[in-house]
């Protein structure tokens, strides 16, 4: 997954992972509360149009699912090349993208539904209804060139990129307007009818939000949910299934059936082996650039004795919590050979000592250290440990390897 | 029609109770004492029996199988009589289960505290206890299932349904992981190796999380809950769709605990998709559950029993919701070896399990003894401080293991790990100290429960034999309401155990068969070889003293692993592992490739004295291991169990040689301990600990490169691109 090389970066440099999580996540909620919100008023309204009449638009719940499942599986898990996904601007725009055209699909069927109203009842008709499902096509349309929009970096793909949610913003204004538009006609059309029978119906009675989300029925009415059984006194209701638990379930399946066919199927996602592969790839990058910047090119064969008293402290100060388990507090030796002597088993000249501790003698015992210092912490603890010729501490270990002049 | 009369037995059910609360203090106090000694180093006493390798499965199998075992056993066998308005089939059959049970619990922590153990968590129990658990759960099946033919009442309810699911998943899963090679009465090898070993261990691992720790409590729940607050549950159509959704789900999630190891990645997928598709099934119970208390809320303020159950189900709403989110690959690259797992499944032991059987009780004891509880109020306090108890061991923990997590996975600018293991143990003591507070606290409250009911229990009587009364099985079952098709299969407990063990059997046979089968899988590695006599020594010490608890030996394909451990490991690499040793937990670092990583001196000096090597660090001593002698008359056994496994050492091997080189290697060893000053006398088991040690991880260094690069599942070379 895409998603977890920003995530790793929290305590690093970038958590524009995170920050796209949010988007993301408050769209959601935004949606949600849209959805609770509208099922009191506008929904009411929508409800009463004939959509069931139009042929498809029971299929709105379905294709909803599928954009917001393919729309998070991009999220989710990149294509494996890296390329200008690694690029936060991109990933930001790329999820508004498609959070849009989510909209602009959802917004289109509404107003395709509604819009039939005048179709069914006035034969002729033209305007709005005959440019909607260029809209459905044009928010596909916009879905594809999402789609492959991301692997170009360059100026054109900002421009591209730009364009495309500014022209989705557009669409969606130019939606919401129809929608209202359709709606009012509707209203109007509806009030003079309605108005007399609101007069004599009963108050309806209202629910909250909770309860109809879990299509509760109320307690008082538990008689007729009754199934008769009785366990040992247990009695049984026959309450609905929860709807968002069942519709969450289907969305689980379908995410399941997405993330299996991008894994192993379509390939559009990296496996274990190619997801390392990538994230070693970009550190690799990343540290180069950083160390041309840094100055901190020292290696085996520039590296040189140090004598500024701060360096041969820090230096000190490394070699006291690293290297005295098997070196001595004071360089004397112990599970490693003594440091003080003027006996190297490796050489003892700065390049020689800076080589052995950036590589180790592994058969010997002696571990690699250059993933735990960088290159200048290692010419400070091998200044150190050179420095350290000739201090003659107690319990000194007898000398090995060959003098070194 | 002829009304019955008969009893129920509740003295079966009052001597499990009396189980449940003796195993729970005994479990909880391993647990406090494991908690302490990871900040606290002197609590492992310089003894083997107190180290914190042996005292962790202590806990767990105490807390899992006895606590919790008995606490099903207790439930099951109030509920079943009652809703099968029958006396349980055979009282006799009930003892034996009753003793069975707890003698195989004693015997459980002696060979555990004595270090012997399988190495497999959750299954550490050596061969001879896993046949008697094996005869015990059948005479518990036996039991039940008699228990519910002479039943007098015509349909199964939905809680039966949840211990026939319980019973013969838990036999399946038993035998198929506990398939073992016995080398001698308390030592075995397991018949999987490596890759296969680990998927069979999680697949028993998980579901025994499954089906031991859930199903059965779901199906407590189902009759415990609607007690309580004399409601009707909420709905039957419900119940169907999550009980079948439930069983048939779970036994595929397995592969999560395997996530970026070795499995190969269609497997890991399975697991995590199938975790993900189990939240809505999981959640359908709690719903169940607290729906259930829909018009009763305002008893659940009066009523601790009540209290307990709706935190039980709340947490394991919780812990079921953020099960599937620890299954997606990038929460679980964080979470892994952590201690956030800790938290995760305490929050369902502490909480779900814990809590129910703490309602249970409350609710049970006071109408056995046809009495009242001795104190609501202490009952209340009860509730208040061990929910703070959990509080206070569950954020801390997952604190650490977040934090944790993001220090192994920091780097410097300059492209260097930012902190040495070490101190990111050290940086995250103190949350290790509070997690131990909490757990003090749930212990106390624990402590609580059991004066209170002894309390209740000395002002009451007991009722042993309870009467009642019902009209027999009617030849022919007259359904009456609405009738659904599923009222069908609750009227054939048979049907329903066999589909039950269809449900469960699919997911399990589908990712264990080919991985068993296609060789693919596990592409093999010329270059490693089987241990040498003295490794192989060394390995069981490894295993016996519980090194796996606190070390793994998978290194993840992760930039960080890599540069802190060596090269990721491969499938390859473990063909001679009986058993895995990979680990689910780094309180260490990571061993796989620590082969040749320090001399044979500084792991001397490491094992008799961690912190001299390694100052701050809070891994126990292993003194013993430098008095105690290596038993080389089990040399040979060893090896021609190894070779029944198919591990090849030449014909005949066994018998002379495999001393022979024993011997060599181990004077090898002595002659690089002289050279760095170390005198040390011949023989010693901790030899031998050395030698498997620095033979981590060192075959494939020397393996030719293209035979490590991974392989995809299809055969594309995924380093490649």
């Amino acid at each position: 997954m895409k998603f977890i090389h920003y995530v790793e970066k929290i305590s690093g440099v970038s958590i524009y992972g995170l920050s796209s999580l949010l988007i993301f996540g408050s769209f959601f909620l935004v949606m949600l509360i849209w959805a609770i919100r509208a099922d009191k008023g506008m929904i009411e309204e929508l409800r009463q149009l004939p959509l069931d009449k139009i042929k498809g638009a029971g299929k709105i719940p379905v294709i909803l699912v599928v954009l917001l499942l393919t729309g998070s599986g991009a999220f989710a898990a990149g294509p494996p090349v890296p390329s200008s996904m690694d690029n936060p601007f991109v990933i930001i725009s790329i999820i508004v993208i498609f959070i849009l055209a989510m909209a602009i699909g959802l917004l289109a069927n509404v107003l395709l539904g509604a819009a039939q109203i005048p179709v069914s009842k006035q034969t002729a008709s033209a305007g709005s209804a005959g440019e909607k499902p260029a809209d459905v096509k044009e928010a596909g349309s916009y879905l594809f060139l999402a789609g492959t929009a991301i692997n170009g970096v360059s100026d054109t793909a900002f421009y591209f990129i730009s364009a495309v949610i500014l022209l989705e913003v557009l669409i969606l204004l130019a939606l919401l307007y129809n929608v209202r538009l359709v709606l009012s006609i509707h209203k109007k059309a509806k009030a003079a009818s309605a108005a007399v029978e609101t007069a004599a119906a009963p108050a309806k009675r209202r629910l909250s939000w909770w309860a109809k989300a879990n299509s509760f029925k109320p307690v008082e009415e538990e008689a007729d949910l009754d199934l008769g059984h009785d366990y040992d006194g247990i009695r049984e209701l026959d309450n609905k299934l929860p709807p968002w638990w069942l519709y969450g379930f289907y969305c689980t399946i379908l995410f399941a059936c997405v993330y299996l066919w991008r894994y192993h199927v379509s390939h559009t996602a990296p496996l274990s082996g190619e997801e390392y592969a990538i994230s070693v790839q970009k550190a690799e990058v990343a540290k180069a650039e950083y160390l041309k910047k840094a100055a901190n090119l020292v290696d085996e064969t520039t590296v040189k004795q140090l004598s500024d008293g701060g360096d041969l402290a820090a230096g000190q100060k490394i070699f006291e919590t690293n290297c005295f388990a098997c070196h001595g507090k004071a360089g004397e030796g112990g599970v490693g050979p003594n440091l003080t002597d003027e006996y190297w088993l490796h050489g003892g000249s700065i390049q020689d000592v800076f080589k052995t501790i950036k590589y180790g003698w592994p058969d010997k015992g002696m571990k690699s250290w250059k993933d735990d210092f960088s290159p200048s912490q290692i010419a400070q603890v091998a200044s150190y440990v050179r420095s350290l010729q000739g201090t003659h501490p107690a319990n000194a270990k007898a000398p090995q390897g060959t003098v070194y002049k | 029609m002829q009304i019955e009369k008969f009893y129920y037995d509740n003295k079966t059910v009052k001597w499990f109770g009396y189980a449940v609360m003796f195993w729970g203090v005994v479990g909880m106090l391993a647990g406090l004492w494991a908690a302490i000694s990871m900040y606290y180093p002197a609590m492992n006493l310089g003894l083997p029996a107190t180290t914190f390798g042996r005292m962790r499965p202590v806990h767990t199998n105490a807390v899992i199988f006895a606590f919790v075992g008995n606490g099903i056993f207790m439930g099951v066998y109030y509920s079943l009589q009652r809703l099968c308005k029958a006396r349980m089939f055979s009282d006799t059959l009930s003892k034996i289960h009753f003793w069975g049970w707890q003698l195989i619990i004693v015997a459980g922590a002696i060979t555990l505290w004595a270090g012997k153990t399988s190495g497999k968590e959750y299954a550490e129990l050596e061969w001879p206890l896993d046949i008697a658990i094996a005869v015990i759960w059948i005479v518990f099946g036996i039991n039940m299932f008699g228990t519910i033919i002479k039943r007098r009442e015509s349909h199964l309810y939905v809680a039966i349904w949840f211990y026939i699911a319980t019973w013969v998943t838990v036999a399946m899963l038993h035998i198929v992981n506990s398939m073992e090679l016995p080398v001698s009465l308390w030592k075995s090898y397991p018949l999987y190796a490596g890759v296969q070993d680990a998927l069979v261990q999680w697949w028993y691992g998980h579901n025994a999380v499954a089906f031991f720790l859930t199903t059965p409590y779901l199906g407590l729940m189902y009759y415990f809950l609607p007690k309580a607050a004399d409601r009707p549950i909420y709905s039957y159509r419900l119940s169907i769709i999550h009980f079948w959704a439930l069983i048939f789900i779970y036994i595929w999630a397995g592969p999560h605990h395997l996530l970026y190891t070795a499995l190969p990645d269609w497997a890991q997928s399975l697991g995590v998709v199938f975790s993900v598709m189990l939240i809505a099934p999981s959640w359908g119970g709690m719903l169940n559950g607290l729906f259930t208390l829909r018009g009763a809320w305002d008893k659940v303020k009066e009523e601790p029993v009540l209290k307990f159950l709706v935190v039980a189900i709340t947490c394991y709403g919780m812990a079921t919701f953020e099960g599937p989110m620890l299954s997606l690959k990038n929460v679980n690259a964080i979470s892994h070896f952590t201690d956030w797992t800790i938290a995760h499944v305490h929050i369902g032991a502490l909480g779900w399990n814990g809590f129910l059987t703490f309602g249970v009780l409350y609710w049970l004891v006071p109408r056995m003894w046809n009495t009242s509880l001795y104190s609501k109020k202490l009952a209340g306090t009860h509730f208040w401080i061990g929910t703070l108890g959990i509080v206070l061991y569950a954020v801390p923990l997952y604190w650490a293991g977040f934090t944790q997590s993001m220090m192994w996975k920091s780097f410097t600018p300059e492209g260097q790990l930012r902190f040495q293991f070490l101190e990111t143990v050290t940086h995250i003591i103190p949350m290790y100290v509070t997690r131990s507070i909490g757990g003090a606290l749930y212990l106390s409250g624990a402590l609580i429960m059991v004066y209170n009911l002894f309390k209740t229990i000395r002002k009451g009587s007991f009722v042993a034999n309870e009467a009642a009364e019902a009209a027999p099985l009617p030849e022919k079952i007259a359904t009456h309401g609405r009738t659904y098709w599923h009222r069908w299969i609750e009227r054939r407990p048979m049907q329903m155990l066999v589909f039950s063990l269809i449900a469960v059997a699919i997911g399990g046979m589908i990712e264990l068969i080919p991985t068993f089968l296609v060789k693919s899988n596990i592409p093999t590695i010329t270059s490693v070889k089987p241990y040498t006599p003295l490794e192989l020594h060394g390995r069981d010490i490894y295993v016996r003293e519980g090194c796996y608890l606190c070390h793994s030996q998978m290194v993840r394909p992760f930039r960080d692993e890599v540069a802190r451990y060596g090269e990721y490991s491969k499938a390859g690499e473990f063909v001679y592992d009986h058993p895995f040793q990979w680990g689910s937990k780094r309180t260490g670092p990571d061993l796989a490739r620590v082969g040749g990583k320090y001399p044979d001196s500084w792991h001397y000096n490491h094992m008799m004295d961690p912190s001299s090597m390694s100052p701050g660090s809070i891994m126990p001593s292993y003194i013993w291991l430098f008095d105690r002698e290596l038993d080389t008359a089990r040399t040979e056994s060893m090896i021609r169990a190894m070779q029944k496994l198919g591990v090849p050492y030449p014909d005949g091997y066994a018998t002379e040689q495999a001393n022979k080189d024993l011997t060599a290697q181990e004077k090898s060893i002595r002659a690089s301990l002289q050279a760095d000053k170390i005198h040390t006398g011949s023989n010693k088991e901790i030899m031998a600990l050395i030698a498997y040690l620095q033979r981590l991880g060192k075959d494939i260094k020397s393996a030719p490169k293209e035979q490590t690069a991974m392989k995809g599942a299809d055969g594309r070379d995924v380093m490649g691109n």
